[in-house]
Formats: C-alpha cells, sequence, structure tokens
C-alpha cells in the first residue's frame, strides 16, 4: 500500500473515539484521522471567522465617519485592518470551516473508510494554522497593504500565499475523495447533494485560488526588489484576491451553503431530495458560471475593469438561474414535507435566501454597462444617472457582505446539522436558532447598507474624505451594525461549538438522514463503517430499511406457506 | 471456499481493498491547479508587455537581450525528456525494471540539465531585477517554472525510489503514471514560456 494511503494511526486502537480535550491535543497533533482533521479546521476555523468578523467590525466602526480617523493614527493603520478582516474573513474563517466540514463528512457520505491523503490533509490544516498565525503577526508588525516595513510586507505574502497552498492541498484531498474513494455502487451522480456541492466548491478553489498564488510571486518580487517602496504604492496590494472578493466569482463560497441547505431541507422536512440529479446540474452550472464568466471576461479583455464587460454582465444575470432552480428544487421538499423548525433547517433556508439576494442584487451592476453598451452600439441618447455607475463603489461591499453572511449562514446549518456526528453531541438548537437569525440580520443589513452605499457614490477602498453624500455617513453606521450583528453571530457559534466540543450538550442522536453517514455511529467507529457499505442509489439508508422489510415479509410469506403446507 | 494454500487464518479481516487511482486523481488536480497559476503569471506578462508595447516603448530594456540558443536547446530538452519518459513507461510496462531505472535516470539528468540552462540564461540576459518595474515579471515567470520543473523532478525521482523498494509493476504503474503527469504539465507549460517569453520577446 503506498504511503500515501496509510490508515490512520488511531484505527488501530479502540473502535469509540472519545471526545476532543485539551488532553488530547499531543494526540491530535499526531493524528491523521479526517475526523480529528475536520474537527481542527471546524475549531480553529470558528475562532478565525469570530476574530475576523470583530476585525471587520472595527474596521466599519471607523468607517462611519469617512473624513477623519478616530480610533487610529494613521490611513495605513485603518486600510491594515481593514484588509486584515476581509482576508481572515475568507480564507481565515468561512473557507477554512467549509473544509473542515468537508473534511469530516465527505468519507462518510461517500462511504469512504478515510479522506484521500489523510497526513495530507492533516499537514494542510497545520501549515494553514501556522501561517496564518504569520499573516496576523505580519499584520501587527506593520506588514500588509499600506505596511510601512518592508520585511512584514515580504512575511505578509509568504504567509498568504502559504494560506493558499494549505487550502489547496485540502480542497485536492476532498476533490481525490469524491472522485476516487466512493463507495462500491455509488455512481457520482449519486454522491448527496453536499457532497456534490463541496466538490464543486472544491474543484472551483483549484480553478480560482492558484490565481491570487500567482499574483503573490509577482508582488513578492515588487515587494522585496524596491518597487513598491512605501505606504502608498503598497496599497496596490489591498488588489491581490480581488477576483475572489467580487461578483460572479465570490459565489463560489456559496455553492456549499446551497448543498447543506438542500440537505437540511431534506432531512428536517422528512423528505428526500426529490430531483437530486436537477440540483446537481444547478450547483454545477453556478459553479461553471462564476468561474467561467470571469475567465472568458479576462481572456477576451485582458485585466479589463470589472463591469466594463460584455460576458461578465450576462454571466451575472444568468448566474440568478441555478441559484433560484436549487432553491426551488429544493422548495419541493418543503411543500410535500412537514417544516420542523431547526437551526439547519432555519439556517440552511436563509442561506440560501441570502445568497440568492446577492445574486439578485448583483445584476443591478449591469444596468449601466448595458445602458452605455446600447448607446454606443446603437447611437441613442439614452441617459442614465451615473449612480448606477458602481464600477468601484461599495456596491461591491455589500454584495460580498451578502455572500460571506450566506457563507457564514451554511456554515452555521452544517455545524448544526452534523453536530451530533461530530461531537457525539447535538448543538444547542435555541442558542442555534438565536445565531441564525442575528447572522441573517446582520448579512442583509450590512449587505443592503452598502449596495444602497454604492449608488450614492461611496468609493469601494477605505479612504479617509470630505466628498461625500449626504446619507453616506449613515449608511456606514448601518453597515457597521450589520457587521456588528454578524460578529455577535460568530462568536455564538464559536460559543456553541466549544460547549459541545468540551462536552455540553444532549447525546441523544438528533435526527435521522437518507445518506451514508446517517448510517454509522456517532461518533463513527474508527474506519468510519463495520462493513464496506454497497450503495445502489441517492439515498442508501432508504434502500436498506426497503430491502430489510423485503427480507421480513419473504420469511414471513416463507413461514406463512410453510405453515399451511 | 477452502485451499491447501491458504497461508492466513480466516479470522483475520481482509485488508482493505486498494484505492485505485487516487494518487493519479490527485496529480491531475494538482496539475490543474499548477495550470492555471502559471496561467494568471503568463497572462499578467502578456497584458503588461501589451500594454507597454501601446505606449511606444520597447518591451525589453535598453541592452537586455534574449539569445534564442539557450531557450531552444531548453526546449529540445524538455521535449527530448518527455520521450525518456515515455522510455520509461514503456519499459515498466514490461516489467523491464532496468530499462526503467536508465529512463528515469535520463529524464532526471534532462531535467536537471533544463534547470541549469534556465539558471544560465537569467545569468547571460544581463536584466537586473531592480532596473525596471516589469524586470521582476522575467523573475516571476522563468523562477515560477524552475520551481515547478524541481517539482516534477522530486515527484518522478521518489516515485523511482519507491520502483527501487519493489513498488510498481506491468500492472500497478499509478505512481510513475502521476509522475509523468505532472511532467508533462510541466513540459506544456515550458512551451508556453518558449513561445511568450522567449520567441515574442
Amino acid at each position: 500500500m503506498a504511503m500515501t494511503d496509510t490508515r490512520p494511526d488511531d484505527v488501530a486502537h479502540d473502535h469509540h473515539e472519545s471526545r476532543p480535550s485539551l488532553a488530547s491535543f499531543d494526540a491530535a497533533l499526531g493524528s491523521g484521522d479526517h475526523k480529528t482533521t475536520g474537527r481542527l479546521w471546524i475549531g480553529a476555523g470558528a475562532l478565525m471567522l469570530a476574530a475576523a468578523l470583530v476585525v471587520s467590525l472595527v474596521a466599519a466602526i471607523e468607517h462611519v465617519d469617512l473624513g477623519s480617523l478616530s480610533m487610529f493614527d494613521q490611513e495605513g493603520q485603518f486600510v491594515q485592518i481593514w484588509s486584515m478582516g476581509r482576508i481572515l474573513l475568507l480564507l481565515g474563517g468561512l473557507v477554512p470551516i467549509l473544509i473542515g466540514i468537508a473534511t469530516f463528512v465527505v468519507p462518510l457520505q461517500v462511504g469512504a473508510s478515510s479522506l484521500a491523503f489523510p497526513r495530507g490533509a492533516a499537514t494542510a490544516f497545520w501549515c494553514w494554522l501556522v501561517s496564518t498565525s504569520l499573516l496576523i503577526i505580519s499584520y501587527i508588525l506593520n506588514g500588509g497593504p499600506a505596511g510601512g516595513r518592508t520585511d512584514y510586507v515580504v512575511l505578509w505574502t509568504l504567509a498568504l500565499g502559504a494560506m493558499v497552498l494549505s487550502v489547496l492541498w485540502a480542497m485536492v484531498c476532498i476533490a481525490t475523495t469524491i472522485v476516487g474513494a466512493r463507495a462500491p455502487g455509488m455512481d457520482l451522480d449519486q454522491v448527496p447533494v453536499s457532497a456534490w456541492s463541496f466538490f464543486v466548491f472544491s474543484l472551483l478553489g483549484l480553478f480560482i485560488l492558484p490565481v491570487v498564488l500567482g499574483q503573490l510571486v509577482l508582488v513578492y518580487l515588487d515587494v522585496k526588489y524596491g518597487f513598491l517602496f512605501d505606504r502608498s504604492s503598497r496599497l496596490s496590494l489591498l488588489g491581490i484576491g480581488d477576483s475572489l472578493t467580487l461578483a460572479p466569482t465570490l459565489y463560489w463560497v456559496g455553492i456549499p451553503t446551497l448543498g447543506i441547505a438542500i440537505e437540511a431541507i431534506a432531512v428536517h422536512t422528512g423528505r428526500p431530495v426529490r430531483f437530486h440529479r436537477s440540483v446537481m446540474v444547478a450547483l454545477g452550472g453556478l459553479g461553471i458560471l462564476s468561474f467561467g464568466v470571469d475567465l472568458l471576461s479576462y481572456s477576451s479583455r485582458g485585466v479589463a475593469p470589472v463591469f466594463d464587460n460584455g460576458v461578465l454582465v450576462v454571466g451575472l444575470i444568468v448566474a440568478a438561474l441555478p441559484v433560484l432552480a436549487a432553491l426551488a428544487l429544493a422548495g419541493e421538499s418543503l411543500k410535500t414535507g412537514s417544516f420542523r423548525v431547526r437551526t439547519p433547517l432555519v439556517a440552511g433556508l436563509l442561506g440560501g435566501l441570502v445568497l440568492l439576494l446577492a445574486v439578485v442584487a448583483s445584476i443591478l451592476g449591469t444596468v449601466w454597462p448595458i445602458v452605455t453598451f446600447i448607446e454606443d452600439v446603437f447611437d441613442t441618447n439614452v441617459t442614465l444617472d451615473s449612480s448606477f455607475d458602481l464600477t468601484a463603489t461599495a456596491f461591491h461591499e455589500g454584495i460580498r457582505a451578502l455572500v460571506m453572511g450566506a457563507g457564514v449562514l451554511g456554515v452555521i446549518a452544517g455545524v448544526h446539522h452534523w453536530g451530533h456526528k461530530i461531537w457525539g453531541r447535538s448543538l444547542d438548537d435555541r442558542l442555534g436558532l438565536l445565531t441564525t437569525l442575528t447572522a441573517a440580520g446582520g448579512a442583509i443589513v450590512w449587505g443592503i447598507g452598502g449596495v444602497v452605499n454604492g449608488f450614492l457614490g461611496e468609493p469601494a477602498l477605505p479612504i479617509i474624505s470630505n466628498d461625500v453624500q449626504d446619507g453616506v455617513e449613515a449608511l456606514n453606521g448601518v453597515m457597521a451594525a450589520g457587521a456588528g450583528l454578524l460578529a455577535a453571530a460568530a462568536v455564538l457559534l464559536l460559543l456553541n461549538i466549544a460547549r459541545t466540543a468540551f462536552g455540553g450538550g444532549s447525546s441523544n442522536e438528533p435526527w435521522q438522514g437518507v445518506t451514508l453517514e446517517w448510517a454509522t455511529a456517532s461518533p463513527p467507529i474508527a474506519g468510519n463503517f463495520a462493513t464496506a457499505p454497497r450503495v445502489t442509489s441517492a439515498t442508501p439508508i432508504l434502500d436498506m430499511v426497503s430491502n430489510e422489510v423485503a427480507t421480513t415479509v419473504s420469511v414471513d410469506e416463507e413461514a406463512s406457506e410453510g405453515v399451511s403446507a | 471456499m477452502t485451499s491447501n494454500y491458504q497461508l492466513l487464518p480466516a479470522e483475520i479481516a481482509a485488508p482493505e481493498a486498494a484505492r485505485p487511482r487516487m494518487l493519479l486523481l490527485a496529480t491531475a488536480f494538482v496539475s490543474l491547479a499548477t495550470t492555471m497559476g502559471f496561467a494568471s503569471l503568463i497572462g499578467l506578462y502578456v497584458a503588461t508587455r501589451a500594454d507597454v508595447i501601446r505606449t511606444g516603448e520597447t518591451w525589453l530594456p535598453r541592452g537586455v537581450t534574449i539569445p534564442l540558443t539557450q531557450p531552444n536547446m531548453m526546449m529540445f530538452t524538455m521535449v527530448f525528456s518527455a520521450a525518456t519518459l515515455a522510455w520509461a513507461i514503456q519499459a515498466m510496462r514490461n516489467d523491464d525494471r532496468a530499462n526503467f531505472y536508465i529512463a528515469s535516470a535520463v529524464t532526471l539528468l534532462l531535467g536537471f540539465g533544463f534547470v541549469s540552462q534556465s539558471a544560465y540564461l537569467l545569468t547571460i540576459m544581463e536584466l537586473d531585477i531592480r532596473s525596471i518595474d516589469r524586470a521582476p515579471l522575467f523573475f516571476a515567470v522563468i523562477g515560477t517554472h524552475m520551481a515547478i520543473t524541481v517539482a516534477a523532478m522530486a515527484y518522478l525521482a521518489g516515485m523511482t525510489l519507491r520502483a527501487l523498494g519493489g513498488n510498481y509493476n506491468a500492472r500497478d504503474l499509478e505512481g510513475i503514471y502521476g509522475a509523468t503527469m505532472f511532467w508533462y504539465t510541466t513540459v506544456g507549460l515550458y512551451l508556453v514560456v518558449w513561445f511568450a517569453v522567449y520567441i515574442t520577446k
């Protein structure tokens, strides 16, 4: 057996795992078990998510008064805080938690005994943790965009590169597991919807994240050899990863939210996803659109302004269709099943709706280029208020807040849905509902505030300016309130996870699904399954139950025939 | 079914079924990511070059020349290494381990030759990285490709060492196929560099 396929060391030990504790830290450090790695990703990611949102809240509060600085001495410090919140939220919090859920759940869902390259996945986590810590240190020591100390700007570049590489390797492990480690009989179109969404998410990550790496290689040389020598020139580093944080590429973060939402809706309404393949096509379609549109627009125009591009306009409009389709298909379960108010269902549903809101709001950004196009081509005198030119405005911050909010809701849904499977104890559902409503409120308030501010002409970058329209600062206050709500939700989620991980919560299995992860114990036994599962459909648990019923019936029939004979 | 040749007692559980294609799949995903990252760098290079030429300037700074001898030799080296790797695979398919080791060693030697030539080319170009704002682009593109080549060499060396340790045979070539896939990705990327950087200048 290849070294890379080595089964986790703890497989050979006892069959039932204990819950994580500080005392088992040394065991976690050396473990290659995907369940331990998944828990580590989720725990550390939740901590970083809360930290990132608190930092974003500080930046949002500072941004309320655009004419002066209140908390910082220099504009550069404000920019650094703003940038730190932005990067940590995506690559420090949201993406790592999603990777953690996928690392834990995907092998169970596809009937595998472990993740592909389990030790590689564990290495990815530890590398990510070290590089994220170095990134934060580089910010503290005056590195990062607009940083004043060259050595720490270089450190920031290297740390961000290492973060991206770690996330990439974790995604390779997840994608490889889904394609190569499925249970016998399970075709790719029979994998659960959430596993499929994680596959699309990982595959898109392999397309999108290396672009950031390419940019970082160049930035490293530019900084190291003196081309970005002062704070103002280093402001350009804010553009790193822009492709990640603008629609439609940004939608890739929302794809697992949709997958988790649809899975949660199916379980908590008691109705399995009926149009399984159609949902998969919709999620795949969103993935293709979110990346393909950017690829086409860049290749056709070079490094083009974001909205000054026909391909992008069409893509932004069409991207709404798969989101609508996925939610409508999941709505069938809602319509025919019983609606039970539980955190995974409510969070998943709200996450899907917030993502839909983001996608629909993005279409507003296409009005200006469409009218400009009509004017150019048909030589008409169409006049449109220039407030529709949203190219470099806070509009994109609003869209970003909505998509990130949808991601946070997806994370809440996922952690609650599989909480018992992950920790052997359920997360507090009432606290979960409070977290969900707080997060949804925060995302909507923050997002809509940004979108409206975009129409009022607020610039996208955090700059000090006295030239602002009436209402912009008031809306900045609203955005800060939204950021505060989202930060509060992240802190509540962290507390709920910590409470459960250290022994709180009920040990009774709260619900059952029809996919393979529900066929094993909570938390799963070492090796995941006592016997290798054999799969014939997308609902293997239902098949197992119906086979048992059929066997019982045939045995009963044989017995009754014997009696009558 | 009982057998006279059964060596293990029945109560010992059967080993976990071997997972086919895992390494190959992972290599395919890594090759995809590598191609994307490199494509972004080449995209930046081409876009910047177009912008500079549009302003009426020449792309290469004054005093800098890119000779074609080395890039062409490097291209032949890479193409030849692809052929020697095909030889290695064919040898392993025939369980001809001696030929496999020779072919792998020749491929690694060609890879080393390629990296050496790249480093030499960077020195004779007389392009100081600090001289002009677009100079880092040359070093980023060429240096990244060198790093990818070194990674491909390490991968192939690892798989060759595993073959030396008794892994792989005519029926199981997964690791060698994986190393080959990544090597061919490296060769393909060099063809892009050869045209975009050295030929078009």
